[in-house]
């Protein structure tokens, strides 16, 4: 780099030239255009038969060949030093690595120690919800609900705060439950029930089992929920009462 | 020293320095964007609401779009190729006429946008819209900044200066085809 010379800079460039001329010689770039062209009208064609592996054939499939049609013939990766296709293909590869690490967590909603609540939700509201199409197939303005993590859901907040003692199902084997003396309550047990009834339940979420003669382990959840969010999370749980309630 | 040791001497590499430079953009521009649609493939696989939002993006304007950087495309190599032969004025006009590519694009990307956004389909709207006012948006950008930099290439190629820029820019340029060769099908095909 640092030792090079006007004269030598001079021949270089010729040696560049005559690289190039290469290339210039054997691509008919109109020709390539012209097919960059077909496979367009191809990849747009695709969807029309409704088929769902012909669109993504003609979608993605066909995207590759015209990517490849364009760096081998307009960015001459043809006749480019092979470093160029090592870097980018490295790149690419660590890329792959990214997306094939992130993944399974974007993509599945819930695993062994926890749920997506915020993914899962988002799937049910779009899924029931959602766009708005009138007869002349019009657009209307679509209707995007509200997306408020503040709202209180009995349900999602038993999954992400109760379960981990108490089990998604209620029945006290939650991932952290299991390790604790005495076991959590398991709301699926008829025997459970028969000492219990809804103020009782109410009061032990509010105040803590300490409360009624129980384990300190289950402690009162008073600060951070209001008694109308604590009749509902007991609501939630005599749901799970075995018979109804 | 010669007048102008940087960019028409050889590196390590054998491959013209400027050439080397653009390549390593295009490298970091891969992760830029690999990682946007990598992100973006994921989500649409783990959502299936998103075939719903994806439904209203305008297949035409966005095929429309795809021709007219094909051609921008292919004006740029014709522009290479009339450098190499030395011929700077006729580069340079074809320089020009991929800068017109991209107004073009842009101008059709601002009605489909300005039809979207009034339709009520905003960058906050959903997850879907998000990504593809991001990613369109992000590609736009460099739309709008290869038309610039090809506005001085061709500026210094039509007095016959500087005739190997025209090569780096149209690197650069099919690079940004490349781009939305890609985003087409994933925001426009495949729903």
């Amino acid at each position: 780099m640092a030792d090079h010379q006007p004269a030598q800079s001079s021949s270089d460039e010729r040696v560049q030239r005559d690289e190039h001329a290469d290339h210039d010689e054997h691509v008919d770039y109109r020709k390539i255009y012209f097919t960059l062209l077909a496979l367009l009208v191809v990849s747009v064609a695709g969807p029309f038969l409704g088929i769902l592996w012909v669109t993504l054939v003609t979608a993605f499939g066909i995207a590759l060949v015209k990517a490849n049609l364009v760096l081998q013939n307009f960015m001459h990766m043809r006749t480019e030093k092979r470093v160029i296709k090592w870097i980018l293909v490295s790149a690419l590869a660590l890329m792959g690595l990214m997306v094939a690490g992130v993944a399974p967590d974007v993509m599945r909603h819930e695993g062994q120690n926890w749920v997506n609540v915020a993914a899962r939700d988002a799937v049910a509201r779009g899924l029931s919800g959602g766009h708005a199409e009138d007869e002349e197939g019009e657009e209307e303005i679509e209707v995007v609900p509200e997306v408020d993590p503040t709202v209180f859901s009995a349900g999602a907040t038993f999954n992400i705060t109760c379960a981990v003692c108490h089990g998604e199902a209620g029945d006290g084997a939650g991932p952290a439950g299991v390790a604790l003396t005495p076991s959590p309550a398991n709301f699926t047990d008829p025997e459970f029930w028969a000492t219990r009834d809804a103020d009782r339940i109410f009061t032990v979420i509010r105040n803590g089992a300490v409360a009624v003669g129980g384990s300190p382990l289950m402690v009162g959840w008073a600060f951070a929920y209001d008694d109308e969010q604590i009749q509902e999370l007991a609501d939630y749980v005599i749901a799970f009462r075995p018979g109804g309630q | 020293m010669s007048a102008r040791p940087i960019a028409t001497t050889r590196s390590a590499t054998g491959i013209p320095t400027g050439r080397l430079a653009v390549w390593w953009v295009i490298v970091s521009e891969i992760t830029i964007f690999g990682g946007l649609i990598g992100v973006y493939l994921m989500h649409r696989l783990g959502h299936p609401e998103w075939a719903e939002a994806a439904v209203h993006t305008k297949t035409w304007f966005g095929a429309f779009n795809t021709l007219v950087l094909l051609t921008s495309s292919f004006t740029a190599v014709l522009a290479h190729q009339a450098a190499e032969r030395g011929n700077g004025k006729q580069a340079a006009k074809l320089l020009m006429m991929t800068v017109g590519g991209a107004l073009t694009f842009l101008v059709v990307k601002g009605i489909e946008w300005a039809d979207e956004i009034q339709h009520g389909y905003t960058i906050t709207s959903n997850t879907f819209w998000s990504f593809y006012y991001t990613a369109a948006g992000l590609h736009a950008l460099h739309v709008i900044a290869g038309a610039i930099i090809m506005c001085f290439i061709a500026a210094d190629a039509v007095r016959g200066r500087e005739l190997h820029r025209v090569e780096l820019i149209g690197i650069y340029w099919h690079f940004v085809d490349l781009v939305w060769i890609f985003l087409f099908p994933l925001l426009y095909i495949a729903k």
